[in-house]
């Protein structure tokens, strides 16, 4: 009898421990599997709210050239002009949101959609652009290109 | 006789406005019209020298005698002599030459505002106006001080003058919306009232787009008239240059011509423009396409194709417009889908200008990518939600992984005090 009541509690003994290793197996699993996927570079970097650093370098953008870039999930159109200044706009048309480009015939930055025109400065010089382009702040840090918005 | 006596006066007028003075620049002229003018009890007589007072010309120096003529310094009566140069209130075609007399001098003008045009009377006397009153001697029509209004003239830009861009439809709509007045020239009257309901009154009344046209951006200013029907393309494409560009080259733009209906108007209206909608394509209720044609013509067909393609582009985009906004807000990262959704955007708004050119070739050049970058960001909010129930999936796993190691620990911890209490009793 006594050694009946013996075996079952070693066999519920051996069971609990069975059971402790494997749940706590699980757990340290579900907390590093999180963490792994946490610690690994998303495919494209994401940009705060307030600023973005652009995968270009400021050598790699050419005089008179305009490219558009990720501002969030708006564009942006990072311009350099032909005195070599670099500048930055939302390239979100203020007509109704076209994405703008950058036109090096006429160094404007042009809407495709309704034909609007923006100076270098983002101000809305010809067409149904009610006003000027949003600037944002550029800042060369070493080799990198800061673009963040302004205020 | 007595028509050589009228032609003497008129000569004689001609040549007084011509030899009126004109004042130097910054000086300010003693003028003693204004000081009995405005203690007159007559209101006719004192509200226009009381008003003169803010008029720009006022503040740049010009006094009555510019344009009334008269002797300024004079305090009697004497002062309005018509030997002196007065001319007392101009009328008809001498209100444009007292005007046109500074107005059309280059040089003069230079003196205060160089960029000032100086060709208004030459325009004027294109205009309806200008005409009827040249041609016809008709009073009634519209001259300078009709829009200008005397005595209280402000530049353009000032808030408060009559021809201020919010202004100028009531301006103009003063004669024009006025049945009575209007009754001789068996014109509608209507244009103000339908104006008012557009688009472009409302971008100008109610967001304060001052770009947004006004009558004179469309009819000219001084040279005010009708556009004509072959070249109403030309006004509106003014600001719609891609859509004017697109039908100038559409077989529509010969075919309207020759027809004698006008460009854009003959969809779009003229003075109630409205804000345009997919629904004026195709050969549904709405549509425009069905004033000309049935749904069963080539034309016919071609507007329905275009309806449809406008109607997919457009529901794909809010499909995947609406995937990734349901992702963004359940806290996905879904900024380069949104991000890329942009083109569809654009494509779509590009499409729409390429209904003007009346081809389903081009409108299919403009559709075609904005559906592939549609149903790309499309995959990509769906790849955000199928990531989101794998995290929720998994969320519940572990939560019961944790839930089991607590009862697992629980149970050990009962099972280590039993096993302690079992030696306790054998060592007792």
């Amino acid at each position: 009898m006594a050694e009946g009541m013996l075996k079952q509690f070693i066999e519920r003994r051996n069971f609990l421990n069975w059971f402790l290793g494997t749940t706590a197996g699980a757990f340290v699993f579900s907390v590093l599997y999180p963490l792994s996927r946490y610690l690994t570079p998303p495919p494209v970097a994401e940009s705060t709210a307030r600023s973005v650093t652009l995968s270009l370098k400021p050598k790699e953008v050419k005089p008179n050239s305009g490219q558009i870039f990720r501002f969030g999930s708006q564009p942006g159109i990072l311009v350099k002009t032909q005195a070599g200044e670099l500048k930055a706009f939302s390239a979100a048309c203020t007509h109704l949101a076209c994405i703008v480009q950058y036109r090096s015939d006429i160094s404007h930055i042009w809407c495709a959609c309704h034909n609007g025109h923006f100076d270098l400065n983002g101000k809305n010089i010809e067409g149904p652009p009610p006003k000027a382009l949003e600037e944002y702040a550029v800042n060369v840090r070493a080799d990198q290109i800061v673009v963040s918005k302004k205020s | 006789m007595i028509r050589a006596t009228s032609r003497g006066f008129l000569w004689l007028g001609i040549a007084v406005i011509l030899f009126l003075p004109l004042p130097a620049i910054g000086q300010q002229q003693v003028e003693n019209c204004a000081a009995c003018h405005q203690a007159l009890p007559d209101g006719r007589l004192a509200e226009p020298a009381k008003q003169f007072v803010g008029d720009i010309h006022a503040v740049k120096g010009f006094g009555c005698v510019s344009c009334h003529g008269g002797d300024a310094p004079d305090t009697e009566m004497s002062a309005m002599n018509p030997a002196k140069g007065y001319i007392g209130k101009p009328t008809g075609t001498k209100i444009v030459d007292v005007c046109g007399r500074c107005h059309s001098d280059a040089r003069f003008m230079r003196q205060y505002n160089p960029a000032l045009r100086v060709d208004q009377v030459t325009e004027y006397y294109t205009s309806v106006h200008g005409r009827r009153l040249k041609e016809q001697k008709d009073s009634k029509v519209a001259t300078c001080a009709s829009c200008h209004k005397p005595h209280s003239i402000k530049a353009p830009s000032d808030p408060r003058s009559s021809v201020h861009p919010l202004h100028v439809a009531d301006t103009c709509g003063s004669c024009h919306a006025n049945a009575e007045y209007m009754a001789p020239y068996k014109i509608p009257t209507d244009q103000l009232a339908n104006y008012k309901k557009s688009v472009h009154w409302r971008m100008m009344a109610n967001k304060g787009d001052l770009s947004a046209p006004t009558c004179n951006d469309c009819h000219g200013n001084h040279g005010a008239a009708p556009p004509g029907i072959s070249w109403v393309g030309n006004v509106c494409s003014q600001c719609h240059a891609v859509n004017g560009e697109l039908f100038s080259k559409s077989r529509h733009s010969q075919v309207f011509v020759q027809m004698g209906i006008p460009g854009c108007a003959t969809c779009h209206d003229n003075h109630q423009i409205l804000e345009t909608s997919d629904e004026l394509i195709g050969t549904q209720d709405k549509a425009v396409c069905t004033r000309c044609h049935t749904g069963e013509d080539r034309g016919g067909k071609s507007a329905a194709a275009m309806r449809a393609m406008i109607d997919s582009l457009r529901q794909e985009y809010d499909k995947a417009h609406a995937i990734l906004l349901k992702a963004g807000h359940a806290g996905m990262e879904v900024s380069q889908p949104e991000f890329d959704l942009n083109e569809a955007k654009t494509a779509l708004i590009k499409a729409r200008a390429a209904i003007h050119a009346f081809s389903v070739v081009t409108l299919k050049k403009e559709v075609d990518p904005g559906l592939q970058v549609s149903a790309k960001a499309y995959a990509g909010g769906l790849k955000a939600l199928e990531e989101l129930g794998f995290r929720r999936k998994w969320l519940a796993v572990s939560a019961v992984i944790i839930l089991a190691l607590i009862v697992g620990l629980v149970l050990k911890i009962r099972q280590m005090e039993s096993a302690q209490k079992g030696s306790d009793k054998e060592g007792v």
